[in-house]
């Protein structure tokens, strides 16, 4: 599914990424844990093609294609999905028009038909519901006046609609309570078919508790520095990130 | 001098009827008035070349139905050429609602015909002088009515046509109105309303400038906000070969509130002119106003934000933001905030762009598989939208969203 090889990313002049390495194969969860300003939210935005973030060295093969030759629209188009820690508000588009003109965009890409407007509501409905978002929410602005916990299941609410082949959560618990993490947590855990795999990035172990990874990768100054299964998470838990002997500097977003 | 202006004074010695003393003292005014020119400051921007020598008939029996809203039930009160065509005796009016025609006499119509409008408006001292077809509507104290009352006014072809809508809403009174106009013909229409909003009341209103092609039209709307009132304004505007308006929101009471949200969408070679006005003239009173454009291809913007705030207007909260956005390289913007602040006590903000995408919502949008195209075009129209969205009156956004998305689509088109 998702091969990186000794990946090194900058953003503006600073190095972040420094020779990161994964293997992820159709239908694993990979966690990846981590003191903050270690690269975390870097990889999401790196993966994605975001500006301003630029590969210096590396190699990253998304299902047989080189994913850093492609667009933002194109790696999404191809099923890479990043569910964002901040997501942005756009008032003037609503819900509605932006999730249509995704949802029929990755149509498009994977050979299907467009909806029709009966056909997208329908599925919007059960996404809506699924997610426990209240219907109106689709006749208003992107996120717009959303609390952090509603931004963050309108974005597994995407998650859900837009199907993607490789999901990145980044951040999905933070600022959630544990009622909303669980709604966040099923919302995900109904798309593991064995085929999709996941990214879920997270600084505390308390989100893998609902959704269990099948390996536990601890990133640390842009490199992993220790990977293995669920048992690792509850050691981060106990001992926290101080054995890595560094300090927990802040992270850009 | 110009040889329409000649004309309307000329005809305006001939207009006899109850408000005549009141037409009298306008007329006066209008005949001090020097046709304005590139040095004319309110006229800076935008030539009245196409109304200097302007010579059409004032009369036409067209007839004209006014459009269905889906999902809009409203009192409906329409103009074709300035001749009002609806039955008023006809309507069946809610209890606290009256609805009279200017032609009769009416002391409502005395309060409020030209005390709420400036009279430094050129036009709107032609419309005060030629304006003898009017509504006056009058909302009795506390009463709430909850159909909206639309004022359709239609400007044909080949005729000069003037209207006059005088409001005047009781104490905590609540209602909506809606100025609804349009033409596409060689026309000239003036437009003037006044609003006159007691203590308490909320006004909830539209203003609908659809005019295109060869229409000229020029007109305004005026509101004076007592103590604690409400003003919740949208005014939509296209471009057509002339399209002027004027819009003075007055705070003569204390903590009254007004929002004042405008956009406006311009087609080839159109030309649209905005001077919007907020007068604080006395304290704790909150005003927000939006202002957005959209100008394609040749086509000509021009807004002008005034905010004066007045001595003893302490406290005030005013809020101004215009953002335009351009096209094409032939399109055109002239946006002036004016800031005039003589309270010492007050916060203020006034910013008028020329807009950028946004980058993070542009990204956002990518990830989610958009074309980069298709995003561009939802974020540009997005923020005219927002407008749309922001309208209390949902069965009025649903109605125009399409029909301002497709006028945008048409003009990415062509630009």
């Amino acid at each position: 599914m998702l091969t990186i090889k000794d990946l090194h990313a900058r953003v503006e002049e600073k190095t972040i990424i420094k020779g990161l390495n994964l293997e992820i194969k159709p239908g694993e969860v990979h966690a990846i844990m981590g003191p903050n300003g270690a690269g975390k939210s870097t990889l999401g935005y790196v993966l994605s093609g975001r500006d301003g973030y630029e590969v210096e060295q590396g190699e990253v093969n998304f299902n047989g294609a080189n994913l850093l030759d492609m667009e933002v629209e194109e790696r999404a188009q191809a099923g890479l999905f990043l569910a964002f820690q901040y997501p942005v508000e756009i008032p003037g588009v609503s819900n509605m028009e932006f999730m249509k003109e995704s949802v029929n965009a990755m149509r498009k890409a994977r050979g299907e038909d467009e909806l029709s407007s009966a056909e997208f509501l329908k599925m919007a409905k059960e996404a809506c519901k699924q997610v426990n978002l209240p219907l109106d929410f689709l006749k208003r602005g992107v996120n717009e006046g959303f609390s952090g916990g509603e931004k963050k299941r309108n974005e597994i609410m995407q998650l859900i609609m837009l199907k993607p082949k490789l999901a990145i959560l980044d951040e999905s618990d933070s600022g959630l309570d544990v009622d909303a993490l669980q709604v966040v947590a099923n919302g995900v855990n109904s798309q593991r078919d064995g085929e999709r795999s996941f990214i879920v990035v997270t600084h505390y172990q308390r989100l893998l508790d609902f959704i269990e990874p099948d390996y536990v990768h601890i990133l640390a100054q842009g490199k992993i520095v220790k990977s293995g299964g669920p048992e690792l998470a509850k050691e981060v838990e106990a001992s926290g990130y101080a054995w890595l002997g560094q300090a927990d500097e802040g992270e850009k977003a | 001098m110009s040889q329409w202006l000649a004309h309307v004074i000329e005809r305006a010695a001939a207009v006899d009827d109850w408000l005549s003393p009141v037409r009298a003292e306008a007329l006066a005014k209008l005949k001090e008035q020097s046709w304005p020119g590139r040095r004319t400051e309110a006229w800076r921007y935008t030539s009245l070349h196409a109304v200097e020598d302007l010579s059409l008939p004032t009369e036409s029996n067209a007839q004209a139905e006014a459009p269905a809203i889906k999902g809009l039930d409203a009192i409906d009160l329409v103009f074709v050429d300035g001749r009002l065509t609806s039955d008023l005796a006809a309507l069946n009016l809610p209890e606290g609602l009256t609805i009279r025609s200017l032609t009769d006499k009416s002391d409502i119509a005395e309060q409020v015909f030209t005390q709420v409008k400036p009279s430094h408006h050129l036009f709107g001292l032609v419309n005060d002088v030629l304006a003898t077809q009017g509504i006056v509507i009058e909302v009795a104290a506390n009463a709430t009515i909850e159909r909206p009352i639309r004022v359709v006014n239609f400007a044909t072809d080949n005729v000069e046509s003037h209207t006059r809508v005088l409001v005047s809403l009781g104490d905590n009174a609540k209602a909506t109105v809606i100025e609804h106009g349009s033409g596409t013909g060689h026309s000239l229409n003036t437009a003037f309303a006044e609003y006159d909003i007691a203590d308490n009341a909320r006004l909830e209103h539209y203003r609908f400038a659809l005019h295109q092609g060869e229409a000229i039209h020029v007109g305004g709307s005026h509101f004076k906000l007592a103590n604690k009132s409400r003003l919740n304004s949208t005014l939509i505007g296209y471009g057509s070969q002339l399209t002027r308006l004027d819009v003075d929101i007055i705070h003569a009471g204390e903590h009254a509130h007004a929002k004042f949200n405008n956009a406006y969408l311009l087609a080839p070679k159109e030309h649209f002119d905005l001077h919007s006005t907020i007068e604080h003239a006395m304290p704790n009173g909150t005003t927000e106003e939006n202002a957005r454009g959209i100008i394609g291809d040749k086509a000509k913007a021009v807004f002008n934000g005034r905010i004066h705030i007045h001595r003893d207007a302490q406290k005030t909260l005013a809020e101004l933001n215009n953002r335009n956005l351009l096209l094409s390289r032939g399109a055109q913007i002239n946006t002036k905030p004016e800031l005039e602040i003589y309270a010492d006590d007050v916060q203020c903000a006034h910013g008028a762009t020329v807009a950028e995408i946004d980058e993070e919502a542009l990204y956002y949008l990518l990830t989610r598989g958009i074309d980069k195209q298709k995003a561009l075009v939802m974020l540009n129209f997005g923020f005219v939208q927002e407008m749309v969205f922001d309208m209390p009156n949902e069965a009025l956004a649903e109605w125009l969203q399409p029909i301002l998305k497709q006028r945008f689509e048409d003009m990415m088109e062509r630009s």
